[in-house]
């Protein structure tokens, strides 16, 4: 079996592949809820395309190619973050981190990132769905929900 | 020695009111008023509530979106892994049954062309 070894590592590619090999996100679950509107804004036509795709077939083969799009956008929008708005998403993740992973616990982080985002990167958060003339909840000033320890 | 005669009269201005009220302190607002004050109190305490409820609702409508965005992309990825191990396992197999006359590599246990996920971790 020793000249199968590779092929039968899951974790190796797959041999005669064309697709070349990816590298994958490898990120943990507070920066990407952290860079999850962002995520959502900026590839949501690749994302929609995967969905879609998803929908004709649920075979893991069937939608390698609109995947491998949909990896590289949010790598890219996760590079643009580390580059220009480091310190912010880096404080942000970390209070998602600490605290349960709650966005209501980190406006206080919030509110620089997006302020970031927003100007130096373009990027928008706006959670579809909002009741009309009902102000987005991550813009309320005073919220009833907050941290408990200041 | 005689006393001039006089009649017995009232104190000039008639006599004080006779006092047949009781007469108890004030011992704080009435029944009506407690009961007022803590409709008021309830009410406040109701519309906050109603407040954090929506609130609430926003919250929780604002980690469901965050969710959804990120569905693509950790289906993109356990997708890719899927296809590598379905096709490491099915490796494995040509191996394993390599003197087996008549084996049918990656034999289908289900009768329809929908993918099925294996049941079994491979």
């Amino acid at each position: 079996m020793a000249e199968n070894k590779t092929a039968a590592d899951p974790l190796t590619p797959v041999p005669g592949d064309p697709l070349p090999p990816l590298q994958e996100i490898g990120t943990t679950s507070a920066p990407l809820k952290s860079a999850a509107y962002f995520i959502g804004d900026a590839c949501k036509e690749f994302n929609e395309d995967f969905m879609l795709c998803k929908n004709e077939s649920r075979d893991p083969a069937h939608c390698l190619k609109e995947g491998r799009k949909v990896t590289r956008c949010a790598q890219d929008v996760l590079t643009k973050l580390r580059a220009a708005c480091a310190a912010e998403f880096q404080a942000h993740w970390d209070c998602l981190e600490w605290n349960n992973q709650y966005y209501y616990a980190c406006r206080k982080e919030e509110r620089p990132l997006n302020a970031c985002a927003f100007t130096k990167l373009g990027y928008k958060k706006e959670i579809p769905g909002v009741p009309e003339g009902q102000q987005p909840i991550h813009l309320i000033e005073k919220p009833y929900f907050r941290r408990q320890q200041k | 020695m005689s006393v001039p005669y006089r009649q017995d009269m009232p104190p000039p201005g008639g006599f004080e009111p006779i006092r047949y009220k009781r007469y108890l302190p004030f011992k704080g607002p009435s029944g009506a008023v407690i009961f007022g004050i803590a409709m008021l109190i309830s009410g406040f305490g109701i519309h906050g509530v109603g407040m954090a409820n929506r609130e609430k609702r926003e919250l929780l409508r604002e980690k469901t979106w965050a969710r959804i965005h990120l569905v693509p992309l950790l289906m993109a990825e356990g997708d890719r892994d899927m296809y590598r191990r379905t096709h490491a396992a099915l490796e494995r197999e040509k191996e394993i049954m390599k003197d087996v006359k008549g084996w049918q590599y990656g034999g289908k246990v289900y009768n329809t062309d929908k993918y099925i996920p294996p049941s079994i971790q491979i």
